[in-house]
């Protein structure tokens, strides 16, 4: 025991020493969260917009109206629904029609929306759904009465793309830290013989791996650690979460790349061949797993295959944690993923690698 | 001789790569304090032949017993009362020489002090060095020490000179004699026969897996010459290692 945690403390050392590796695995994806931060991907692209219809038939008819606007992403539920959806910030506006709506009969229509957040979504939103309601009381007789529209604002947590970016990119680098440190660390080791060095002492080469992952594990808690906390006191993360379930998402994340990480340390002779695999394998999930963009807008079959990605189960378990503070039971599907992942990569790992 | 204690014996050890036969029945004993020098061309099977002895390798065939146990079966006994020195192998980056003794003084169960291992190799200065800022002198030195940490009954030291300036390879030998001296068994192979007429007690000439003789150096020397062997030319009184080493003092230059 004595020597597995001596040899843990050495890695700590080696690793704490190399200052290369203090820069990819925490400044590295810091420096990434900031720099795509301000960069504003959507603009005012679309207005996700909640219509809660409490007007029957009448109201159906303006929700197709509505519809129609191609600047509205409308979805329709209960006001309870749609206004928590709204606090968390998947809304932009909320409108309810009222019972008794009538195109053409004045009735006040209220919708909601955070101004002090996002004034311009807000107020466009208000502007255009004005000019809906008026095209549906005008469609019948002119001269009619108009309907009004007014805007309440209301708090939201107004989450925004750091909130998306920041648990992505802590999952990405856990998946960097797994698959290039290990792979690379242990293919050094090997070729430059200081692998068989230790192999003449009487340690066994299960102490060895034992150390190296309990080393990873340990900075991998620290580099959480910080992510989240300059997340949430520089980057204005919205942090909900429990911080311990992530930590456990994201050691059940690293087993899985850790395992991959020692597969292709196996099967690769130096540096060079590492280098081609490993991004083989990470380059597809980095684009596809959901780290930088929504996995929502890929096309449904795509979305299906990288859905199954053990890195898509590692990011959307952490963000939902963190960002929409999802409990033990509401991540069980990605820490079953997970788990999966974990056992066929070590059961890779334990055929593939070699210590000479 | 008889009477003295056998603290290495290898007995018709065969050892085969994917069917080429590196080591071809090779047996030899190696007495305890003693040094014993295993010579020959490269690929002549002294490489394998030590790291089978080191449990680095599985053997084919024979036998070895070593400190009275055998290698085949106790391979993690044989380990803890072994010092070895490998021949291209290197140390963890980014650790001092101290902190890798104590470290590798724990894989022993041992809490060693460094500074006093590093006064054994002359290297107690660099303590907080790294490897990779030693000479090649040094880094052999402090490979040596590394293989002292378990205060080993032998110590297999493979090639440790190659590729040390003259000064540096006397020093090693300086060193050598010395660990010898504090009653230590070594094994040591090389390349180079004045090194071997100047540390062995004994040398093995290998060749081609085989072992061709086997005796004190000078032992072979007179046989040879017993047996009508004459120079072409007769040795000179000095050789051109005498007047390098002349010229160039036999300081150590890598400090």
């Amino acid at each position: 025991m004595r020597i597995k945690w001596m040899l843990t403390l050495a890695s700590l050392k080696m690793f704490i020493r190399q200052r290369e590796a203090i820069l990819w695995t925490i400044l590295f994806p810091l420096l990434v969260v900031v720099l795509f931060g301000f960069v504003k991907f959507n603009g005012v692209g679309s207005i996700e917009l909640g219509v809660v219809n409490d007007a029957g038939a009448p109201g159906g008819e303006l929700l197709s109206r509505i519809r129609a606007v191609r600047t509205f992403e409308v979805s329709e539920g209960t006001k309870d629904a749609e206004m928590a959806l709204l606090g968390k910030g998947e809304r932009d506006l909320v409108l309810v029609i009222p019972q008794g709506y009538a195109p053409g009969v004045a009735t006040d229509l209220t919708a909601f929306g955070d101004l002090e957040a996002k004034p311009q979504v807000t107020q466009l939103g208000g502007l255009v759904l004005q000019r809906v309601l008026d095209e549906a009381a005008f469609a019948g007789a002119p001269g009619v009465k108009r309907t009004t529209l007014s805007t309440l604002p209301v708090k939201s947590r107004n989450l925004t793309y750091i909130d998306f970016l920041l648990p992505g990119i802590l999952s990405m680098s856990i998946m960097q830290m797994g698959i290039f440190g290990v792979a690379f660390s242990f293919v050094t080791l090997k070729k430059r013989g200081i692998l068989r060095r230790l192999w003449v002492t009487p340690i066994r080469p299960s102490d060895f791996i034992i150390a190296q992952v309990a080393m990873r594990l340990i900075v991998l808690i620290l580099q959480m650690t910080i992510m989240v906390g300059v997340g949430v006191l520089f980057l204005n993360l919205h942090f909900i979460g429990n911080l311990a379930l992530i930590y456990l998402l994201g050691i059940l994340g690293a087993v899985v790349f850790l395992g991959f990480g020692f597969s292709l340390a196996g099967i690769s002779k130096s540096e060079d061949q590492v280098a081609p695999l490993a991004n083989i394998i990470t380059l597809p999930m980095l684009a596809l797993s959901g780290i930088f963009f929504n996995r929502t807008n890929l096309p449904g079959f795509v979305r299906a295959v990288t859905g199954l990605f053990p890195l898509t189960y590692l990011a959307d378990g952490v963000r939902s944690v963190a960002i929409d503070g999802a409990t033990l039971m509401q991540v069980m599907p990605q820490i079953l993923g997970l788990v999966l992942w974990g056992a066929v990569s070590c059961a890779f790992a334990v055929r593939l690698f070699r210590w000479e | 001789m008889e009477t003295r204690e056998v603290v290495l014996e290898v007995e018709e050890l065969v050892k085969r790569y994917a069917g080429v036969t590196a080591v071809d029945g090779v047996s030899f004993r190696v007495y305890a304090r003693e040094i014993f020098g295993i010579l020959g061309p490269n690929g002549a099977g002294k490489t394998t032949t030590l790291e089978c002895i080191e449990t680095l390798r599985s053997v084919d065939a024979g036998t070895i017993h070593l400190g009275g146990l055998n290698v085949r079966t106790q391979a993690p006994e044989v380990k803890r009362i072994i010092g070895v020195q490998l021949q291209s192998s290197s140390f963890f980056d980014k650790l001092s020489l101290a902190e890798l003794l104590l470290l590798f003084g724990e894989m022993y169960g041992r809490r060693v002090d460094p500074l006093l291992l590093l006064d054994e190799v002359e290297l107690r200065d660099k303590s907080r060095s790294q490897v990779g800022q030693l000479s090649g002198g040094q880094k052999q030195r402090f490979s040596i020490a590394a293989a002292l940490v378990n205060d080993p009954v032998v110590i297999f030291l493979d090639e440790p000179t190659t590729g040390l300036d003259p000064q540096a390879r006397r020093h090693l030998w300086g060193v050598i004699k010395r660990i010898r001296s504090e009653g230590k068994t070594v094994v040591i192979t090389t390349h180079y026969m004045d090194e071997a007429e100047e540390l062995c007690d004994r040398v093995a000439i290998m060749d081609a897996g085989k072992i061709i003789a086997l005796a004190p150096p000078h032992e072979m020397i007179d046989a040879l010459i017993a047996g009508g062997f004459r120079k072409e030319r007769i040795e000179r009184l000095a050789s051109l290692e005498d007047v390098f080493l002349s010229l160039t003092g036999h300081t150590i230059r890598d400090e």
